[in-house]
């Protein structure tokens, strides 16, 4: 959106990613803000805030795929849980530390998102979709029974970071390890799609045919995605597992890749901060149904029984609600109200 | 002078009830993680309601030396991610104790609960929460899955009659739940002469299990143990008569109870159920207290005496860590780890007792079997406390 006065006489300008001063004031105080976070919360919210950071990083990464690449993957959940169980036995069974196991588990679940994504090359929409979710149950397949690695039915107990001898037991100084990666793997990504590759995967998703006259080999932007993608995922799991400090199977379910699509669909396809808007969502409703349920369920008994089992149900509400009055997602909810404002108060 | 006495009971009733959180000096605060509506809610209802009778009736009685319990449920729906947050809540109100309730919760917290020191007593009895030197923490008031599976195996074999070995086939669902008891139940099945055959998968959800069960009699399998929930039970019995099986089933604590029959359709008449527990209304000593603190609509199925069972040895420990002085994690950690022999009042197969490297509450296991429609007690199995089957 183009408004008076707001010109660029460069292409370098044209593509910044901070357009103006006040939206570097504007992300400094964010920048504050999430730094001063822990200190203003404590307990469950902290613990909130903490998964909300770790869904940041696999829903940006979720929506490289889907999102900008046009690949549609069910197979997120298995993704995070491929990273979430290198990591874990690196560090717990190998010994390893946190540093080596978190880009370990990037680069294995990278590896193993090109391995599942082979099938891209000649699947596409809900073909492609049913064969990422094979991957799914394959995978949680290999999480109960490959015993030796996964610890099978029993799980891997996970140790949290250290630094020399300083320990990252409490939540709160994990959460200064996790928006540290969070910050620094969404910065990337919005990097990434003002690069050639990212370009690529715009044209591969928009037309394939005449990406590929075009010159872009749709073998190595489709494979480059899905292991691009499977990287954050595998960090993203990793970071859950050490927060957790367990890994088994039963979190890494099919369950789990849908609440990811969800959350790049609510937030908004092909837009990073849309994934940042989708993941505090979809982390945080549960949250707040269950806060109002609550206080209705006190303030009239008999409803207490009936309250949770709406609160699915409204779960559900909300999510077809959206996506019948916002389909652009929460990422154009966003660009709207900063043009109201930016014209405020003689929007045109 | 009866409507004054009758004046003067209402008025102090209400003032109790308006005062009474107020009044009493101190309360105990304890975390409940229950089931009431997820997918594991049929049976998490039940035990989650004899927790909370048991603590009820405990408060009526002056709770924990003059203290009150005060320990609200909270539904998490068997949502992992919504247990944890409700979890870390708890840490905030300091909760000396947490009474939790399956392997989705159990499981995911050990560790956290370890590091945070805080004992949690579950309705998930996976052998490997027994090893003290692995989850400290974590503490349960029934037989172990391995242990009940053993048991069960032991009956069959002492009453095998027959010259050649028994076959048997181990039916489970491909998580973490159905797997955990198998290793070890293996073992010990090959120990006692049984030829084992090649497992089976029946899924939790499942709503047939013809080819399984057209497997199984292929094989001519004597015996099948259902390590599912009732409802994946129910369908391999039905199953499993509808194409007329011989075999003899057994099933986990978790696999079959009062509804079964009613799910079933007489098609369990004859499996046996590995019980932590006693029935309602049998003749035992505690069971008078609980027919009368109960307030489950109709006779409660056997979960809800575990759960009751649970929360009286949290009671029992409780009173002592309060009694030292210690009413914080540790404290009724090592409270717990004193109990020796505790009388459930025939609650349960048998007494129960925690020591520092031995959560295993005990080795005794209630053999029950579906005679028309009801759960009658066979025999009661004591298995050695092999130091070599802890945690496994």
């Amino acid at each position: 959106m183009q408004y008076c006065g707001d010109f660029r006489t460069t292409y370098e300008k044209d593509v910044k990613i901070f357009q103006t001063p006040f939206i570097k004031i504007c992300m400094g105080f964010l920048g504050v803000a999430l730094l001063a976070l822990p200190f203003l919360i404590k307990g469950e919210y902290l613990w909130i805030a903490l998964q909300i950071l770790i869904a940041v990083i696999g829903a940006v990464g979720l929506n490289i795929l889907t999102g900008f690449t046009g690949q549609i993957s069910l197979g997120q959940g298995a993704f995070l849980g491929v990273g979430a169980y290198t990591s874990a036995y690196l560090t717990a069974k190998m010994g390893l530390s946190f540093w080596v196991g978190i880009p370990a588990a990037g680069l294995v679940t990278a590896m193993a998102g090109m391995v599942f994504g082979v099938p891209s090359l000649r699947l596409k929409g809900l073909y492609l979709a049913i064969a990422t979710l094979a991957s799914q149950f394959i995978l949680e397949w290999v999480f109960v029974r490959w015993e030796p690695v996964t610890g099978g039915s029993y799980g891997i107990v996970v140790p949290r970071p250290m630094i020399g001898g300083y320990s990252f037991e409490s939540d709160r100084s994990y959460y200064y390890i996790v928006l540290a990666f969070t910050v620094v793997m969404t910065l990337f990504a919005t990097n990434l799609i003002r690069t050639k590759t990212g370009r690529a995967f715009m044209a591969v998703r928009d037309h394939y045919i005449s990406a590929e006259i075009m010159g872009i080999s749709l073998y190595k932007y489709r494979l480059l995605s899905f292991g691009i993608s499977s990287f954050y995922a595998g960090v993203a799991g990793a970071l859950f597992g050490h927060a957790l400090k367990f890994v088994s199977s039963e979190q890494f379910n099919i369950g789990v890749s849908i609440v990811y699509l969800a959350m790049i669909i609510i937030g908004g396809l092909g837009s990073i901060i849309g994934s940042v808007f989708g993941a505090i969502f979809m982390i945080l409703l549960p949250k707040i149904l269950s806060v109002v349920t609550e206080t209705v369920a006190a303030d009239i008994p008999s409803l207490a029984k009936l309250a949770i089992s709406f609160e699915q149900g409204i779960f559900g509400l909300i999510i077809v609600l959206f996506l019948i009055f916002e389909p652009d997602g929460l990422a154009h909810r966003w660009r709207l109200i900063k043009a109201y404002w930016k014209l405020y108060p003689f929007s045109y | 002078m009866k409507q004054t006495m009758r004046v003067f009971a209402m008025v102090a009733a209400m003032a109790l009830c308006l005062f009474g959180a107020a009044y009493s000096a101190e309360t105990i605060k304890v975390g409940h993680l229950a089931d009431l509506t997820g997918p594991t809610g049929e049976v998490g209802k039940p035990y989650a309601q004899g927790v909370q009778d048991y603590k009820d009736w405990v408060n009526t009685q002056g709770g924990i030396n003059g203290k009150r319990i005060d320990m609200p449920m909270f539904d998490y729906a068997y949502d992992k991610n919504k247990a944890v947050n409700q979890y870390k809540k708890y840490l905030e109100d300091k909760v000396v104790a947490i009474q939790g309730w399956g392997s989705g919760d159990t499981e995911a917290l050990s560790k956290t609960t370890g590091d945070d020191k805080i004992p949690y007593i579950s309705a998930s009895y996976s052998a490997h929460l027994t090893d003290p030197a692995k989850t400290p923490y974590n503490f349960f008031c029934a037989p172990d899955y391995t242990t009940a599976l053993r048991a069960g195996l032991k009956y069959l074999k002492d009453n095998w009659k027959e010259k050649r070995a028994p076959k048997i086939v181990f039916i489970y669902p491909n998580v973490p739940y159905g797997i955990a008891p198998i290793k070890g139940g293996k073992e010990y099945a090959k120990e006692l002469g049984f030829e084992v055959l090649g497992d089976e998968n029946v899924d939790l959800k499942a709503i047939e299990a013809n080819s399984q069960m057209l497997s199984v009699k292929n094989k001519g399998a004597d015996f099948a143990w259902t390590g599912g929930t009732t409802n994946s039970t129910a369908v391999i019995l039905k199953d499993a008569k509808k194409l007329g099986l011989t075999t003899k089933f057994f099933s986990n604590i978790w696999g079959a109870d009062e509804t079964t029959p009613k799910l079933a359709g007489g098609a369990e008449e004859g499996a046996l159920v590995m019980a932590g527990s006693t029935v309602y209304g049998s003749n035992v000593p505690g069971m008078k207290l609980l027919m009368e603190v109960t307030r489950y609509p109709g006779p409660p199925v056997t979960h809800y005496i575990r759960g009751y069972v649970s929360m009286m040895v949290l009671t029992e420990a409780l009173k002592i860590a309060d009694k030292k002085g210690q009413l914080n994690g540790p404290g009724v950690k090592a409270a717990l780890e004193t109990l020796k022999d505790l009388d459930t009042g025939g609650l349960t197969p048998a007494k129960l007792t925690f020591t520092p490297t031995d959560h295993r509450p005990s080795m005794t296991v209630n053999i029950m079997e579906f005679q028309k429609g009801k759960l009658v007690l066979k025999q009661t199995i004591e298995l050695p406390r092999k130091a070599e089957w802890l945690g496994l």
